[in-house]
């Protein structure tokens, strides 16, 4: 492992990716992003923004180069020390992937569940995160009965409940309106501040040109980074307020900003 | 707040609800099987213990009964010299007619039928007596007196129960497959069924174990419910057998009565086939699941 790794919360080197013999969607992808930096992931649909945070989040193995996480060679990783990884990112599912039959309670349990935490601990801080995204009436609520908004408020809850070293959202705004958006960016940028790593793939331009973090763009399978000061990302200091501190500081602090101090 | 204690609505699937009655008839065919294998096992080893060392000599009646006790005589005199010959006993009459009572019914208690002589020998142990020459030394001595060896029949009698219970071993391997395929079986479509919510934990930071534990623990309770009511079916079934054989005539039949370990065994076999199935749906989620990323 190089200093470079150990600094590095994902690490990808001329990484390739296709499904079967169809043409390579991802091609020659070469970035590494620090831990505690914020990414807005863009380009136009079918550019492969998912297929990338798939390979991020370990569910599709690259079909050439290396991807590094935490530090870590997946390709060498045993496959039984993956688990362990996984639960350190955090992720926001396009398509939100609540489990239908679990009330809003359980979703946002499961992960600590799964990674065996006591029940009286997760029982405070998923009713605490539930209230705090505004579901706090319908904790006992199942996916199907939810709109399309509180489902992906649940998945966002679920995604950040653990506090993951690193974040991947994959629209996470694309359901809630204005109001509810800036609200769980601030979430977003809390974890941030806290040494979450986040990444959020978007196609709201407006959004990320008001956040001020930097970009990366996917372009029919090409990757660049733009904004940050060199070709690695910028860290936004933690004590600080972000690129995007103006646009959360302004008249909006009435709330929506929660203190994950308290939260977790 | 919690609502469920498995993450996947194993409970809802249509598809294991027929697991309970299967797993029920397979325990009942087991237990059956089992039962007949442990009965043969213990008439088996009875006649086998009972056969060792010992034969009959038959002394058939002369035309004329008053030499009949010479007859016998001279047999005994024979068999008093054969040095293989541990001790030897004559049937008394009423022994006799005992004997024949199944065939004969009250009319064996007549004291006219000319009935043979039979004498009971006991072989020294480990002693290897040649029948067929005893046979023919009684029969220059005593014309009409044969040996029935017993050992012969009863070998093949043995023989028989042994292939009988291998049978049965064989049947019980049959059901224990038949188990273990139903249960990959439905496990594998509740692996298809549900694979959206496995993806979700696995991508959450889950286990396999912590995956197949809740496939596990399903087919236990699957397993150990449908064996109890297979036990229930079970029970009353081998009574009734055991009854009804015990009304017929039992000299003609083996004893069928279990004893209370014979049950013990029975018993827990519910337990052991809940625990095959609680096995082999751990086996096949985390071999499905060790060819995901």
């Amino acid at each position: 492992m190089t200093t470079d790794d150990s600094e590095n919360v994902v690490r990808f080197e001329n990484v390739g990716l296709r499904y079967g013999l169809g043409p390579e969607v991802l091609q020659d992808v070469t970035f590494s992003l620090p831990a505690g930096s914020f990414h807005f992931l863009v380009g136009d649909s079918g550019a492969g923004k998912s297929s990338l945070l798939k390979l991020i989040y370990l569910a599709l193995k690259p079909s050439r180069g290396l991807i590094s996480l935490f530090g870590r060679d997946i390709a060498t990783t045993p496959r039984r020390e993956l688990p362990a990884m996984r639960r350190r990112v955090g992720v926001v599912f396009q398509e939100f992937r609540l489990l239908n039959h679990l009330s809003a309670f359980d979703n946002v349990a499961l992960p600590l569940r799964v990674a065996g935490v006591r029940k009286s601990d997760i029982q405070k801080h998923v009713v605490e995160l539930l209230s705090w995204v505004g579901l706090k009436d319908h904790l006992d609520a199942r996916p199907p009965t939810l709109s399309g908004g509180q489902q992906q408020r649940v998945s966002i809850a679920r995604a950040v409940i653990s506090r993951p070293k690193l974040l991947l959202a994959d629209e996470p705004t694309g359901n809630v309106d204005d109001r509810m958006a800036m609200r769980l960016l601030h979430l977003f940028e809390e974890l941030n501040k806290l040494g979450t790593t986040v990444i959020i793939a978007t196609h709201n331009s407006h959004l990320v040109e008001k956040m001020g973090f930097p970009k990366m763009h996917l372009d029919e399978g090409w990757l660049e980074i733009v904004g940050a000061d060199t070709d690695r990302a910028s860290v936004p200091p933690a004590s600080e307020p972000g690129p995007g501190g103006g646009l959360l500081d302004d008249g909006d602090d009435d709330g929506t900003r929660p203190d994950l101090e308290k939260l977790f | 707040m919690f609502t469920r204690r498995s993450d996947l609505p194993l409970d809802k699937d249509a598809h294991s609800r027929f697991l309970p009655w299967l797993i029920a008839f397979m325990v009942f065919l087991a237990i059956m099987a089992m039962a007949g294998m442990l009965v043969l096992n213990a008439t088996a080893s009875r006649w086998d213990q009972g056969i060792r060392g010992t034969l009959t000599v038959q002394v058939m009646p002369a035309e004329d009964p008053a030499k009949d006790d010479a007859r016998l005589q001279a047999v005994l005199s024979v068999l008093a010299q054969t040095p293989e010959i541990d001790s030897y006993e004559t049937l008394t009459d009423d022994k006799l007619l005992k004997l024949l009572e199944p065939w004969l019914g009250p009319a064996s208690g007549s004291r006219d039928l000319p009935l043979p002589r039979l004498v009971d020998v006991e072989l020294k142990t480990g002693a290897d007596l040649d029948a067929e020459v005893l046979s023919r030394r009684l029969a220059v001595r005593v014309p009409g007196a044969s040996v029935d060896d017993h050992r012969i029949w009863l070998k093949r009698l043995v023989r028989l129960i042994q292939t009988v219970e291998g049978l049965a071993t064989m049947v019980l391997a049959f059901i224990a497959l038949a188990t273990v395929g139903t249960v990959v079986f439905t496990t594998r479509t509740g692996l298809d069924i549900h694979r959206e919510a496995i993806e979700v934990l696995h991508l959450i930071g889950a286990q396999d174990s912590y995956v197949a534990g809740q496939f596990a623990s399903r087919a236990f309770s699957l397993g150990l419910k449908g064996g109890f009511f297979g036990l229930l079916l079970a029970v009353p079934t081998l009574l009734g057998i055991g009854y009804l054989a015990q009304q017929m005539d039992s000299s003609l039949l083996p004893d069928v009565t279990l004893g209370l370990v014979h049950w013990s065994v029975l018993a827990g076999l519910p337990l052991v086939v809940s625990l095959i199935a609680m096995v082999t749906a751990r086996m096949t989620v985390m071999k499905t699941l060790s060819r995901m990323l």
